[in-house]
Order: C-alpha cells, then sequence, then structure tokens
C-alpha cells in the first residue's frame, strides 16, 4: 500500500522516458463462423521505458487479445490492422525471423494459467535455460547457463533445487514464480503479465505481485499487467487503463482510477471488489437488481448443521499422516451465511466434504438439526436432500451434454420427487432469477454465460428445497460484474427463504458482502470465528492478520479501534 | 509482508520436498505390475485348457480319418494321447507339464510343442516387429504431419488412405498383393530351397520373402497409429505451454518437436503397446495367406486337427506375449511421463 503512496509522485504519464510500446489505432477483428467479431477496436497507447500500465476489463473485453498482439501471438484468424511499435518498429509488419529474435529477448509474457502454460513433460531447468539457449545460444557455455539459470530461480526466490522438478511438483504460486524467472531469462525490456495471480490464494498472490514489483523496478523493466481486479493492478502499476467491449474507455494514475473512477464501466469494477471495512458494501454486493432492505432485528435461528470435534486424517504417499481437518467445531444456523475462509490447502474443502457426507470422519460428528449424520447410502440420500453443495467452476460442474432443465430435474428424480418436475424445475429456475424460466430449459451449457451456468447450478440445489447450500468459491470463476449477482442472489435467498449457506472462500471480500459470520482456517484449525464485523475489523489471530494484510491495496480498511494489520 | 506469510511459504517448500519414499514407491509398482500379470497369465492357462476342449471333433477321429481302424486302436491312441483321461486329471498333468516346460506332443507332427513353439518363433517375431516398427514410423510421421497442417490436403490424403487400408480385410489386402507382385517377389514361405547356407544370401533371401507379408501387416496397422498421434496431437495444440514455447521466440517445427510432440506421445504410447494383441491378430491372417511359417500359421495348422496341444500352447504364448506388452506399456509410460512418476 505504501508502494501506491510513493508512485502517485512519479510522472504518470509517459513523456520524460523513452518511449518502449506504442500502439497506434489497434484494432483486431477473430473470424469466426463467416462473420467477424471487433475483439479490439481504434486502442492507442504509450508505455515509456521503465513504466508500468496496468489492463483492466472484463472477459471478453479486449485485454488479452491487445496483450498478445503485441508479440503478435494472435491465432491465425485474426486479423489486426494499425501500428504496434515495440522501440519503434512495427512489429506486424515484420518477417518471421526478426519477429522471433524480438519475442521473449524484447518482450516476454508471464502467462495466466502457470499450470497450463508450462510444458507438463519437461523439467524447471530446461523450460528456464530454452529462450536462453535459443537468443544467446552461440556466447553461452553450459556452465555460464548452468550459473544463468540457478541465478534466476534463485531471484524468484525458490531454493535451487526446484530446477530439477516438473511443474506438477510445485504449487501454483511456485509455479508462478518459475514463469517470472522464464520471463526475465533474456532481460527483456518489457514484461506482459496476462492475469498473473488469477488462480493463487490471496497471499500467496500477495507474494507474487510484490517479487514481480520488485523485479521489475530494479531492472527498469516495462510492466503491462492484466488483471479484471482494480485493486491488484494498483498495487502493482501506476497507471491504470480500463478497456469495455474492445475499447479503452479510461486511462488514469491508479491510485484516481481506484478511488474516483469517472466511465460507468470502471466504477462497476471498481464497485465489484468491496473495500472491507467500508459500510455502504456490507450486506451490498454489486448488483443492478435492487435488494430486499436488510431486516433491522433479525434473528439467526438453531444451528442446523454443526461439527463437534471433527477431525480427518489423510495418508500421503510416505505413509505418514496429514491431518487435513483438527478438532473443529463449526456452526450454521438457520437464516445465517458463514464464510469459511482460508489459504488453499487449509483443508476448507475436506471439511466442506466431510458436511456432506462425502469424506468420512476420522473421529469427531456431524450434526444435523440434532441428529448425527447417517453412514449409510440410504440415509445420506435423504440428508443430502437438506444439504445441497454448489461447485466452484459452474463449466464443468453441468454436463455439456445436459439442458440446464435435465441438469436441474437429475435431482428431483434422484430423490424421487417425480409429481409436478416442470413445475418443480421452473420453480427452481425462478428462484435462481434465471426468468422466464421457459427461456432457459433446453438451453445447453454452452449456450449460458458464466453467470447463468452458475444460476444453473444453484437452481439444482434449489429445486430439493435444501436447508443448508454449502458452496465452494461459489464466484471465484466467474466475472467481476457477475459476481455481484450471484452474490446477491445467495444474500436474497436468505432474506426471502431463510436458506442457511457455508461458503468456503479465499475472498475475504466476499464474506464482507454477504456473510454474517466468519470463520477462518489454517492448516485444518479453526483459529478465530465470530461475525464478519469482529473477525475482519478486529483480527485477534494473527493468520487472519496477515490474510487481511495480503488483500490488494486499497480494499481493506481496518476497524475503528483495530490497528492497522499490515 | 508479516512473519507469518514467509512462515507459510515455507511450509509449503518443505512439504513439496517430500520424495523420498520415491524409490519405495517403484519397487512396490513393479512388484504390483508382476503380480497382476501373473495373474492375468493363469487365467490364460485355465481358460485356454478349457476353450479348446469345447471345440467340437475327436481329434483321433480326425488323426486317424481315410484308415481302417479298430475300436481298440482307437482306444490304445486315446490313452497315448492321454484323452481318455477324466478332464481335471488332464488339466492337472496339463498344469506339471507346464512347470517342468512340457508342453505336451503335437497331434499332427508328433513331436514336441515346445520344439515347434520355438522354431516358428522367430518368423513372427521378425514379421511383426519389422512391420510394427514400419507402421509405428509411418503412422507418427503422417499424423503429425496431418495434425500440424489440419485440414490441409496433406492431412486430407494421409488420413484418407490411412482409413481406406485400415479398413480392408488383411487377408483380403494380402490376396491382393500377392497378384499383383507374385512375379516381382515370393508368393509364399521364407526361403528358397536352393539358396547358399551363408548368412548373407540366406539373410537377402529371407529378407526378399518378407516383402509383401510385411507390406500388408504395415498397411493395416499404421492408420491407427496414424489417428490416435493426430488426434492427441490436435488436443495438444490449443495447449497453452505451446503459446508460452511460440512467445519464447520457438521456430514452428521446434514448437512442434520440442513441446507439442512429447506430449501427444504419451497416449499414443499406450495404444502402440495395448494395440498388440490386434497386430498378433494380424500376423494370424497375413501368416497364412503367405504361408509364413510362424505361429500364426502353426495356429491355422493346428486348428485343422483340432491339435489341443499345439493350439492351448500357441494361444499361451500369444497371450503371455499381449500380457508382457502391457506391462511394458505402463512402465515405459512411468518413464516418459513424469506426472505418473510421482504417484
Amino acid at each position: 500500500m505504501t508502494e501506491v503512496a510513493e508512485r502517485q509522485d512519479e510522472p504518470t504519464e509517459a513523456s520524460s522516458s523513452p518511449v518502449l510500446l506504442e500502439l497506434r489505432d489497434l484494432s483486431v477483428r477473430y473470424l469466426a463462423a463467416r462473420e467477424e467479431l471487433p475483439a479490439v477496436r481504434g486502442v492507442n497507447l504509450r508505455l515509456g521505458a521503465g513504466e508500468t500500465l496496468g489492463l483492466a476489463g472484463e472477459s471478453g473485453c479486449g485485454k488479452s487479445t491487445l496483450a498478445m498482439s503485441v508479440l503478435r501471438l494472435l491465432p491465425r484468424t485474426a486479423t489486426i490492422s494499425g501500428e504496434v511499435l515495440l522501440d519503434g518498429e512495427d512489429v506486424n509488419t515484420m518477417r518471421w525471423g526478426r519477429l522471433r529474435t524480438v519475442r521473449w529477448a524484447s518482450a516476454s509474457v508471464v502467462f495466466q494459467g502457470a499450470m497450463h502454460a508450462l510444458n507438463p513433460v519437461r523439467k524447471i531447468y530446461d523450460q528456464i535455460a530454452e529462450p536462453i539457449q535459443l537468443h544467446h545460444g552461440s556466447q553461452v557455455d553450459q556452465t555460464e547457463l548452468r550459473r544463468r539459470v540457478l541465478e534466476l530461480i534463485d531471484q524468484v526466490e525458490l531454493p535451487a533445487s526446484k530446477a530439477e522438478a516438473y511443474p506438477h511438483e510445485l504449487s501454483g504460486g511456485q509455479k508462478q514464480r518459475v514463469m517470472i524467472a522464464m520471463a526475465l531469462a533474456c532481460e527483456p525490456r518489457l514484461v506482459i503479465a496476462d492475469e498473473p495471480t488469477t488462480a493463487l490464494d490471496v497471499i500467496v498472490q500477495a507474494q507474487v505481485l510484490a517479487l514481480m514489483s520488485r523485479l521489475v523496478a530494479e531492472r527498469g523493466i516495462g510492466l503491462i499487467m492484466i488483471s479484471h481486479d482494480l485493486s491488484v493492478l494498483a498495487a502493482t502499476c501506476a497507471n491504470i487503463a480500463v478497456m469495455y467491449r474492445g475499447e479503452m474507455v479510461e486511462f488514469g494514475p491508479s491510485a484516481r482510477l481506484l478511488e474516483q473512477p469517472e466511465h460507468e464501466h470502471s466504477q462497476a469494477l471498481a464497485a465489484a471488489f468491496p473495500t472491507i471495512g467500508d459500510p455502504a458494501a456490507r450486506f451490498k454486493p454489486a448488483t443492478s437488481t435492487p435488494l430486499p432492505e436488510p431486516e433491522p432485528d433479525r434473528c439467526v435461528g438453531e444451528p442446523v448443521l454443526r461439527t463437534e470435534n471433527l477431525r480427518v486424517d489423510f495418508r500421503d504417499r510416505g505413509g505418514a499422516t496429514v491431518r487435513a481437518v483438527r478438532d473443529v467445531d463449526l456452526a450454521v444456523a438457520e437464516n445465517e451465511i458463514v464464510a469459511l475462509v482460508g489459504q488453499s490447502g487449509s483443508g476448507k474443502t475436506t471439511l466442506a466434504r466431510t458436511l456432506l457426507g462425502l469424506q468420512q470422519p476420522d473421529s469427531g460428528r456431524v450434526y444435523f438439526r440434532d441428529t448425527e449424520i447417517p453412514s449409510s447410502a440410504r440415509g445420506l440420500r435423504g440428508y443430502r436432500r437438506q444439504v445441497q453443495l454448489i461447485l466452484q467452476d459452474p463449466a464443468s460442474a453441468l454436463n455439456p451434454r445436459h439442458s440446464a432443465y435435465e441438469a436441474v430435474a437429475e435431482g428431483l428424480r434422484i430423490h424421487g420427487l417425480t409429481d409436478d418436475e416442470p413445475g418443480r424445475v421452473a420453480r427452481a429456475l425462478e428462484a435462481a432469477e434465471l426468468r422466464p424460466a421457459e427461456r432457459f430449459m433446453s438451453a445447453l451449457p454452452h449456450e449460458l454465460s458464466g453467470g447463468q451456468k452458475q444460476r444453473v447450478v444453484i437452481a439444482g440445489a434449489l429445486a430439493l428445497d435444501p436447508t443448508v447450500v454449502v458452496a465452494d468459491e461459489p464466484v471465484a470463476s466467474l466475472d467481476a460484474s457477475v459476481r455481484g449477482e450471484i452474490l446477491a442472489l445467495l444474500l436474497r435467498l436468505r432474506i426471502e427463504l431463510g436458506l442457511s449457506a457455508l461458503v468456503i472462500t479465499h475472498d475475504l471480500g466476499l464474506a464482507w458482502n454477504i456473510a454474517d459470520r466468519v470463520a477462518v482456517m489454517y492448516q485444518g484449525e479453526l483459529v478465530e470465528v465470530g461475525t464478519v464485523e469482529e473477525v475482519l475489523l478486529n483480527p485477534q489471530h494473527e493468520y487472519t492478520r496477515s490474510l487481511l494484510a495480503a488483500v490488494p491495496g486499497g480494499t481493506y480498511r481496518s476497524g475503528p479501534n483495530g490497528e492497522c494489520a499490515h | 509482508m508479516s512473519e507469518v506469510l514467509t512462515g507459510a511459504e515455507r511450509k509449503l517448500d518443505a512439504d513439496d520436498g517430500g520424495g523420498g519414499a520415491r524409490g519405495a514407491g517403484l519397487v512396490r509398482f513393479l512388484l504390483g505390475k508382476l503380480g497382476g500379470a501373473l495373474l492375468s497369465l493363469a487365467m490364460v492357462v485355465v481358460l485356454g485348457f478349457l476353450l479348446f476342449r469345447m471345440i467340437p471333433g475327436d481329434p483321433v477321429v480326425t488323426m486317424t480319418k481315410g484308415r481302417p481302424v479298430s475300436a481298440e486302436q482307437l482306444a490304445e491312441l486315446r490313452e497315448r494321447l492321454g484323452v481318455d483321461k477324466p478332464m481335471w486329471q488332464q488339466f492337472i498333468d496339463y498344469i506339471l507339464g507346464l512347470f517342468r516346460g512340457d508342453l505336451g506332443t503335437s497331434y499332427i507332427f508328433q513331436r514336441p510343442v515346445a520344439d515347434l513353439i520355438l522354431e516358428r518363433l522367430w518368423p513372427t517375431l521378425l514379421l511383426v516387429g519389422v512391420a510394427t516398427a514400419l507402421a509405428i514410423m509411418l503412422g507418427l510421421w503422417f499424423g503429425i504431419r496431418a495434425a500440424w497442417r489440419r485440414g490441409s490436403g496433406f492431412d486430407k490424403l494421409s488420413t484418407g488412405t490411412a482409413l481406406t487400408l485400415w479398413s480392408m480385410p488383411q487377408f483380403w489386402m494380402g490376396l491382393l498383393l500377392l497378384i499383383a507382385f507374385s512375379g516381382a517377389f515370393p508368393s509364399g514361405g521364407m526361403r528358397y530351397p536352393d539358396t547358399p547356407p551363408d548368412f548373407l544370401s540366406q539373410s537377402l533371401d529371407v529378407a526378399y520373402h518378407l516383402v509383401l507379408p510385411c507390406l500388408t501387416l504395415t498397411a493395416a496397422l499404421y492408420a491407427q497409429y496414424l489417428l490416435v498421434m493426430r488426434s492427441s496431437l490436435l488436443e495438444e495444440m490449443n495447449s497453452e505451454y505451446l503459446t508460452t514455447a511460440r512467445a519464447k521466440g520457438l521456430r514452428d517445427d521446434l514448437v512442434r518437436r520440442r513441446h507439442a510432440v512429447p506430449n501427444a506421445l504419451l497416449p499414443t504410447v499406450t495404444l502402440v503397446f495395448l494395440q498388440f494383441g490386434m497386430v498378433l491378430n494380424g500376423a494370424v491372417a497375413v501368416e497364412t495367406v503367405f504361408s509364413w511359417p510362424g505361429l500364426g500359421l502353426l495356429t491355422y495348422e493346428a486348428l485343422s486337427g483340432p491339435d489341443l496341444p499345439v493350439l492351448q500352447s500357441t494361444f499361451l504364448v500369444l497371450a503371455a506375449a499381449v500380457i508382457f506388452m502391457n506391462v511394458l506399456a505402463e512402465l515405459l509410460y512411468r518413464i516418459l511421463d513424469p506426472r505418473v512418476r510421482a504417484t
């Protein structure tokens, strides 16, 4: 956060430094099914050497297309017009040989999913060494190469032993560090980072962002960072450009854009991720449809779902016991939303699976309304009607060959609720705000947007009239604007139907938006449980504080009596 | 960043380094695979024994067809062959024989089956080995290029040709080749009787005889390798790591050779080995058409008996080969794919 403050004093408009990258009236169209879809329309942009620029926008706004056009990495179906001047040379008119020389040596890329952007069958060492050999092949001998690769690995704060590892042996954050080391290998003057931290949880995200900012600043490398999250960009870049439907709608210094966005779409982006501690965002996720007034004297009922000393152990490859869930006591009451937060690997998902009876606990009990949940298949079926699951990624949770109607009706059939099936499906779809239901019934998943898919998944859960839903990262894979709508839906279901929810997330803003209570999980233990205000504004446990400190700049405002967490 | 953060990352590093049990894992893996293979083999032995006793036809009657034999002679023959004993007794004798390496005596050839099999094994190995090697090379080469230039004329032509050849019955294709080239190449057998006995002349003669059967088998087999290689490479071609490779400035053929192909090879390798049964299947037809003196022809000849000891032994040998190839495929996959090694 202090970094942002310092950068405000620096020149924010490209002026003093020589121009590194200039886009002149750049347009890109994709040819799809005999029609041309414009992805980027007439964008002008200048980036000086060593400057940092954030490109913000939702998926499909053309930000990735814009970034990929810098190295001419677009698919064959793309037609490009306008100029992309990298160090004054137009990339679009380069010959292939020249283009290959420029790639990585002048500008390199940190790709979005480090998981997929690394070759799974080649060692880390070889993948980092490859561009060096390619671009300085004749001048570098093996010992020199080895020294250089190990130096890069060291610079991204990975142990040297990881050089001999394969991508699958690394965590998400470590893979992203490898991508950064790879991007710096040929000492480029420009690095393009395409959603570098999207798949990472908050703490790792903060570490990767800090590392990247430091390395880029030390070397005077120009940086273009792409994200849908303005706060992430504000934490790393001096300026931000907001894109909407292929056009650049706003450009300005990061702090100004985050605080006072001018364009309507920038405002929507800024509102999508709430400031924790901002009373205006409490129980008010960013949505276009009005929310019911929060009841002033709401009573939270009896606990409906409760665990007692729950413990789940796993055996790892070496046969050692890994305690995934340790002595957890957690309750979700009627008419209550509880957010279970923690970073990946903290045991959140194992806990959820145990609650649903998908995983047998090693000791301890799970109670549903004072009765222990059954372990027989038949008993579990009845129980699961009451407790429904909503998964993270609706694209893979839905069978691509089943229509929305089939997806919702399947649960009804399993539970033998066969009377008035069309009516039940229609009511569930309407409850998930897919109106009119008839329009969506025959739709296949690929015909629906991300948000609509998630609504179908939610409708599938609602069709059974559950008492509780367990939602595992329900908005993590959705766009910023859709995120608010889905959260508003969960909140409305709670207010209007009294539906309880346990929402598993690493997103503290989500908790601030809709949850009543927060449970913080760390290494299998619940380290802090309390109301949202207590936990987020006045965190007691050190881990909660570090989670809050990792929230990207500008979206955390600590409480009146709480010390500043960073 | 606070202390807890760096602590968490250290923890992660430590967790990731836990590969000490890998050696033990390999031993367990090997033992498991070998155990599974032995179990399959045992089932093949039982199945083979029962299967060939269900074939209609009395071997003793077939053997003495056209000769005047008395009932006493038939009974004596039955006793000599052991087919007069109850089934369970025959089974026990068979199993005990197996452990001594005694596969019985052929009814037709009147020789120990083990000798027969050893004699016929290497022509089959030669034919199947050369044909598979050629088919793999052809299939992979065409498959890789067809996928890389998807939808091009090359893709359509090579895929179309492969499919046509694949869908032809092998014996029929063999007969067509036989008719077309019977002047240029020998029409059957493995060597001419009048070839000088020195190694070079003998080898050349065998190679000369090998051309047509090998061509038939290769043509029939390479299509599946082509199709699998093509489709698995097409799947890899949308992968993001290929964009990474291109962004690094690699030439197109290096992107393909270094990054795309090694990943696309994985499913292909499994197929190459799993389809070994089909290769042997094809060998029976091809050997019969070209009178190639291998195990396939031996099986065909034994069926006319039925020559039970020979049949159940060739069945056993061919099944064992398939099982062996499966184990090999799993081992090779482990070497090729680091992700499999980890589990």
